[in-house]
């Protein structure tokens, strides 16, 4: 057998002890869960921290910022307004203005948005024969930023072995790591 | 033979009881844990006595359920995507939250720095039976490892406890292999003076 000395430790413990160093990592994992799930609830956005993906947002965000969102029914939508919406179809939100709104009585909207940076309005990314984007699109509006941060979640989703394996050997340090 | 005892030959190699414990000396949380299960060890095997699992299985308890909210949560948001799910899912965070306080109080107050619970059964067979406890400290970079020994009387409910403070350096040698002798010696030592106080009492 390899002498796999960093396993000592878990080849001396009993069945309790393994299942409690089962459960730790799930304690570790069900905590960032519920603290995410957590801020789903009291932001109200299904999405509430996104980084910025691209530089369509030029001088106010740049790739890599980290947006806090906030996604209340009772906070209006006005032109001039950043919002972070998801195409339907797509699963990557996008950070862009909004320029134009048509506002019903009742309150529904259409809206349309452009990116700061971009020479054209968002017509062209949204799904074939859709000209507005409605409520229900919108993830949040951006309440908080932090800079430069996101940009290791940017490099862990273009190099996916690299997050893979970060979280592999996370994972095997928390499950072989005694308290 | 080699058929046959397969299965159990590949976990006599996975356990290691009779290697000797060998650990980075100057990783504290190492060095805790390895006295500890040396002194759980004389304790069980030297004395014979059989260990009450009853404070661990209360934390490893207050963790599943812990895990147990946390599941529900992911799988009910999965079933019932996100404004539908927010009632479920505030009541699971909440509930969350307040296992990892029990698990606080619990770690803090009911579990304490014990690490073994243990009863010595009376040979009569008669309800005499006497628990052991054993907890330790050793404060973070310091080397002075301290154990303590409580035994409760089964008739008369009293407890008694004898501790002793001493540098992990004596149990251990260059090298981090504890020199297990030295410290049975040392657990069989305060062992046997609350045990010969009990019978002079």
């Amino acid at each position: 057998m390899l002498s796999l000395d960093f396993l000592d430790d878990v080849r001396r413990m009993n069945k309790r002890q393994l299942y409690y160093q089962v459960l730790n990592f799930g304690m570790i994992v069900s905590s960032a869960l519920m603290i995410w799930k957590g801020l789903m609830v009291l932001t109200g956005s299904e999405s509430p921290i996104v980084v910025v993906l691209s530089g369509s947002m030029e001088p106010a965000f740049h790739r890599g910022d980290l947006l806090f969102l906030t996604n209340r029914v009772e906070d209006p939508i006005r032109v001039g307004e950043i919002v972070v919406f998801r195409i339907e179809g797509r699963e990557i939100p996008i950070v862009h203005r909004v320029l134009k709104i048509h506002e019903k009585e009742n309150g529904e909207i259409k809206f349309l948005t452009k990116g700061d940076n971009n020479s054209v309005d968002d017509r062209g990314l949204y799904k074939p024969g859709q000209h507005w984007l409605e409520k229900k699109d919108v993830v949040g509006r951006a309440r908080g930023f932090v800079p430069y941060i996101g940009i290791v979640t940017i490099l862990m989703n273009d190099y996916p072995k690299f997050k893979y394996a970060v979280l592999f050997l996370l994972g095997l340090f928390v499950l072989v790591h005694r308290e | 033979m080699a058929v046959r005892n397969g299965k159990n030959g590949l976990l006599e190699k996975w356990r290691i009881d009779e290697k000797p414990v060998k650990i980075d000396k100057w990783d504290g949380a190492a060095v805790k844990n390895s006295l500890d299960d040396a002194a759980k060890k004389v304790l069980l095997e030297k004395y014979g006595y059989a260990e009450n699992f009853n404070l661990v299985d209360g934390r490893l308890l207050i963790c599943t359920i812990s895990c147990l909210f946390a599941i529900v949560a992911l799988i009910w948001d999965f079933l019932h995507p996100f404004p539908e799910s927010k009632p479920v899912l505030a009541i699971c965070v909440i509930s969350y939250f307040i296992m990892m306080g029990f698990l606080t109080l619990y770690t803090s107050y009911q579990e304490k720095n014990i690490f073994l619970v243990s009863v010595q059964k009376d040979p009569a067979g008669m309800d005499l039976n006497h628990t052991w406890q054993l907890s330790s400290s050793l404060k973070r970079f310091d080397d002075q490892y301290t154990l303590r020994v409580s035994l409760t009387d089964g008739k008369s409910k009293h407890t008694r406890e004898q501790e002793i403070t001493k540098s992990v350096g004596a149990f251990f040698d260059g090298n981090g292999t504890l020199v297990m002798d030295q410290f049975e010696k040392c657990v069989s030592k305060l062992h046997n003076t609350l045990a010969t106080e009990k019978k002079t009492k």
